[in-house]
């Protein structure tokens, strides 16, 4: 019996994604475990397993790359040797639901086909030459200009009007993946703000000696400055548990270890990849993996199980200037740090007034899980290591 | 043949007139030459007795209506030289602001209510204006000037006709100068007497010597007297000549010869009369000669400030098109909401405006004891009498003419044409005269002249009794046309159609006039201009009028129970057009089908269309699509008849198209 390929959930929101590509060609003999397709997700691109074994039918109405792809719907089959090819609908892309249906029910009812299903209109204009598909295809005026107030190209988008016209429904659904991306964003800060009690702690601390330390690391790769803060912070959670802990069904659960995430800002978005068990990689170790992450994150390579499982996260937006911010935390977390930028300034020293480098802190956390005076104390530790890296 | 003795201050008031019209023309035509004058120049040079021994009797409030050849007509009538010479020179200060030239010439101020390019309609107008006179009961009195030109012309024959059947106070004089441009009478007509036709119509006609000013004069005020005491009119037969050209510039001796006009010279009414007064030594010589320098320097003066007066600002180009609107219309009082007909409540709006306005009257075949065969004007015969519902012989040209004439002269005609294909042969009149005498007099006459009737497609009417033609009424600038496609909006539409100081054109449809619906007892006006949106959505807008509106309002409630969100919209008023709420509407779906019965080629789709993608080009995620009716006159039999109005089921395929572009 065929069995259907059909588009998987990476992650508990996702409703649709990008189909990338195939994996394999059709016919190919496929094994088991073998990388069937490629998809992406809001957050990640996952290569897409196989589990069955057989030859691979790609449908010639079957999804191409780039499309958008509603999660559960069938795009080929792996037929076993001799099995004929099943006649079944297939492409059902986002954005062609058809206007006015409401309801997942009805959608799936009134998708359209990417080819060949929808029965020719009795007033279709003359067939499209060959000559003309090498230029742009039509569109309507709307549909341009919905395009250009996106940002987007809309000669990239598929036309689904009666003669293939591209329509501003087609533009929009372009422009899904991009601010699908955005509405994670939205949809996770406002969680958060909804259902935690934050306050924002700042202080300034010295990192004179910081500053002094790492410019010793000479040899390969130089830990930044956010890999000594999530080391730091790291040994000042092991201190300070109840920040390392979550809210759970009215309950204030401990995390299993310290996994901190480290926000990235990328083309798509903001992202935090997940480094894990910091307390067990060394001050390099950690700059590596760090590293690694951030490079994948910004070409959008990370699995999704890299983005997931964090206890507490790490922010910076020292290199834009910034001192002190009121980070929103990364819910479920406890709390979150932000990372001001370090600064020459005067300061008072044994009366004297000297040149030293500064930092400023801003610890945002959960006023449920725990009080402003143990919070104060873990910054307060935290700020020790910082003034005297050595520890670290 | 003066019957009555006439006093020697009256004498030289004739021949100072007369001499003012000749000097003007001698000037006017000079002008022409220097190319003062921009377009035609027609004098009225040999013919000055005419125009002057009639409006001797004339009073600033009688009306005159003349043709082209009127600068004689205007001058005698009180209007100013300069303010004449001014109107051909394109003055700012021309009696027309430089809207007419030489023959459109208006001066409402002092009874002179217009010269038309268009022979034969100032026959109609004046019978409108007796109307008003006979209406209101003044003692005024209206006259008609045409040419021998303007007698074979159906104008004529119902101008007359009417004039006679209702007695009414009108003076038509025929200056029979033997051409028509340059037909001779003679060749075309069969009757060789124009004052002979009068017995057709039964009424009096003179057969007058029309360069005897005094022969004129004693005919005229005779006919002027029986028109003042209720007698009825009179047509008067003056025969002359015209020693120019037809107009200034023109060749004269193709159809004529030189010694024919020469022949003629000396009967001049002007040399006639001057030797008559030294003759019968009513005046002196010197007298005369004084009073004939007077007038040339005051031709001259006139020329003169003319020439300096000021050019009218091109940004007025286009003003006073239509009236500006009197008042805010009124949503006062509504009372309580029943259920009723169409039919009935326009005649509520009627029955209630004519009982508060005493200048409504009502022309139409059957409109007066038998109520309208549409029931348009049931029960108001009895309140208001055969004056004011006024039954018309089978003569559209000639009461809807009548009914501008009407209208110019300060009563409110409604004139009930029962369908719209019967007023296609006055369509001259609405388009002509009444769509553009308040441009033409610059604002200062108004056009409050209704004319409603059916229009529509249904109950094998056939295709004489069922054409739409709003498109092309909405064509023309100075038209209001209404639509209405409720009980409720005809209603309050036709209130403020009477209240409005425009023509309007008030087309029923057929299909709808037994439809019920919810209206208030109490007035109301809905303003033109203003669509209704008659249900809203979000996924494609629907624009239908009249009887398609209640097609459509079907199609949208099978395409919402297949989940598409139709925006109805009904115009209401298809001149003015609300593009506004259209676009509007576009804005928000992307979408737009224009419904109409009426033919698509140049129609009011093809117009929205248009609109649209110049103000909403960017809106527009589908073609603009339109449904019509099929462009074919209108079959008999019911399938044939079927075929070429849009269904419901027509309407719904068409939104679903659009929906799938």
């Amino acid at each position: 019996m065929a069995i259907p390929i059909t588009v998987p959930r990476l992650g508990w929101n996702m409703e649709q994604g990008v189909f990338v590509g195939w994996l394999k060609a059709d016919g190919a003999t496929i094994r088991a475990g073998e990388s069937l397709f490629t998809l992406e997700s809001e957050k990640a691109t996952e290569d897409i397993e196989a589990f069955d074994e057989g030859v691979l039918h790609i449908p010639a109405n079957g999804p191409s790359n780039g499309d958008v792809v509603l999660v559960g719907i069938i795009i080929g089959f792996v037929l076993q040797p001799g099995e004929p090819i099943p006649i079944a609908p297939l492409t059902p892309v986002v954005g062609k639901e058809g206007l006015g249906v409401r309801g997942s029910e009805s959608r799936t009812k009134n998708t359209t086909f990417k080819q060949g299903a929808s029965p020719p209109s009795p007033q279709s204009s003359p067939p499209v030459t060959g000559e003309r598909e090498q230029d742009h295809p039509a569109s309507s005026p709307r549909a341009r200009r919905t395009a250009a107030n996106l940002g987007l190209d809309w000669k990239a988008a598929t036309g689904t009007g009666r003669t293939g016209r591209i329509r501003e429904r087609d533009v929009l659904a372009m422009a899904a993946p991009v601010s699908s991306t955005r509405r994670i964003i939205a949809e996770r800060m406002l969680t958060s703000l909804r259902s935690t009690a934050p306050v924002t702690l700042t202080t300034t601390i010295d990192a004179t000696n910081l500053v002094k330390l790492r410019k010793e690391w000479k040899d390969g790769l130089v830990p930044s400055y956010t890999d000594f803060f999530v080391k730091s912070a790291a040994l000042a959670l092991e201190k300070h548990p109840v920040l390392n802990s979550r809210w759970q069904n009215d309950r204030i659960v401990p995390c299993d270890g310290i996994h901190i995430g480290i926000a990235v800002d990328t083309d798509a978005g903001l992202l935090a990849p997940v480094v894990r068990d910091v307390l067990r990689l060394s001050l390099k170790e950690l700059s590596t993996r760090t590293h690694d992450l951030v490079e994948r994150a910004r070409q959008r390579k990370l699995s999704l199980n890299e983005l997931q499982g964090g206890t507490f996260t790490v922010t910076s937006l020292g290199a834009f200037g910034i001192d002190a911010f009121t980070p929103i935390i990364n819910f479920p977390e406890c709390a979150i740090l932000g990372i001001g930028r370090i600064r020459r300034c005067p300061v008072v020293l044994d009366e004297q007034i000297v040149i030293r480098d500064q930092v400023t802190l801003s610890l945002t956390f959960d006023h449920r899980i725990t009080d402003g005076a143990p919070a104060a104390r873990f910054l307060q530790t935290l700020s020790g290591l910082v003034e005297n890296p050595n520890f670290v | 043949m003066a019957s009555t003795p006439i006093g020697k201050d009256r004498l030289l008031s004739l021949y100072r007139n007369m001499l003012l019209i000749r000097r003007c023309e001698e000037q006017l035509a000079k002008s022409h030459q220097r190319g003062l004058i921009h377009g035609a120049c027609h004098t009225y040079v040999g013919q000055e007795a005419i125009a002057v021994g009639v409006c001797a009797h004339l009073r600033t409030e009688d009306a005159v209506f003349s043709t082209h050849r009127g600068h004689g007509h205007a001058l005698a009538k009180g209007v100013s030289a300069e303010q004449l010479i001014a109107e051909l020179y394109g003055r700012a200060t021309g009696c027309s602001r430089g809207r007419g030239g030489s023959m459109h010439l208006f001066a409402p101020e002092v009874g002179m209510m217009g010269t038309s390019g268009i022979v034969g309609a100032c026959i109609l107008q004046a019978a409108g204006a007796g109307y008003s006179f006979k209406l209101m009961k003044s003692a005024g009195v209206a006259v008609a000037f045409f040419g021998d030109g303007a007698v074979n012309n159906g104008a004529f024959h119902e101008g007359l006709n009417l004039a006679s059947i209702w007695k009414l106070p009108v003076l038509f004089v025929c200056e029979n100068n033997e051409f028509a441009t340059e037909i001779p009478f003679r060749y075309a007509a069969g009757n060789p007497t124009v004052a002979s036709r009068a017995a057709s119509y039964g009424m009096p006609g003179l057969d007058l010597d029309g360069n005897d000013v005094l022969a004129i004069h004693a005919a005229a005020a005779d006919a002027v007297q029986r028109a003042r005491q209720g007698g009825g009119p009179t047509l008067l037969e003056c025969r002359t000549y015209r020693t120019r050209a037809h107009a200034e510039g023109m060749g004269d001796f193709t159809y004529r010869t030189r010694e024919d006009v020469e022949a003629w010279k000396p009967r001049c009414p002007i040399v006639q009369l001057r030797a008559n007064l030294l003759k019968a030594a009513l005046a002196s010589e010197g007298e005369l000669a004084a009073l004939e320098t007077q007038v040339a320097a005051a031709v001259e003066s006139a020329h003169a400030s003319a020439e300096k007066a000021s050019w009218p600002e091109p940004a007025s180009a286009a003003t006073h098109i239509y009236a500006k609107a009197s008042t805010s219309p009124g949503t006062a009082a509504p009372g309580l909401m029943r259920e009723i007909t169409y039919m009935q409540a326009t005649l509520e709006a009627l029955t209630h405006e004519m009982a508060r306005n005493p200048r409504i009257f009502v022309l139409g075949e059957g409109i007066g004891k038998r109520g309208g065969n549409f029931k348009t004007t049931a029960g108001l015969y009895d309140l208001h009498g055969p004056e004011r519902l006024c039954d018309t012989p089978i003569s559209e040209r000639g009461f809807v003419g009548l009914g501008g004439g009407a209208a110019m002269t300060g009563t409110r005609p409604v004139i009930d044409f029962m369908f719209a294909d019967f007023i296609l042969d006055a369509v001259g009149e609405i388009v002509n005269q009444i769509a553009k005498i308040q441009y033409m007099s610059d604002g200062r006459i108004k056009m409050p002249i209704l004319l409603r009737g059916c229009i529509g497609i249904g109950h094998s009417a056939a295709t004489h009794h069922s054409g739409n033609y709003y498109p092309m009424y909405a064509h023309f600038p100075g038209l209001r046309v209404v639509v209405p496609s409720t009980p409720y909006d005809a209603k309050g539409l036709l209130h403020h159609a009477l209240r409005c100081d425009d023509p309007v054109l008030f087309l029923e449809h057929r299909e709808l006039l037994s439809l019920k619906g919810p209206v208030p007892e109490g007035d109301y006006e809905s303003p033109f201009g203003q669509a209704a949106v008659v249900r809203a959505g979000k996924d494609v807008t629907v624009v239908a009028l009249a009887f398609m509106v209640q097609r459509a309002l079907k199609a949208c409630e099978t395409l919402a129970a297949e989940g598409v969100s139709v925006e109805l919209i009904d115009p209401r008023t298809v001149a003015p057009l609300d593009f506004e709420t259209i676009a509007r509407s576009v804005q928000k779906t992307g979408r737009l089908l224009i419904v109409d019965e009426a033919f698509a080629p140049f129609g009011i789709g093809a117009e929205i269309a248009a609109q649209i993608s110049d103000h909403g080009f960017d809106d527009l995620d589908a073609p603009i699509r339109r449904l019509n009716g099929v462009h074919t006159p209108t079959p008999y039999s019911p399938p044939l008849e079927h075929a070429v109005v849009p269904n419901v089921e027509a309407i719904a395929q068409a939104i679903r198209a659009l929906v799938a572009e």
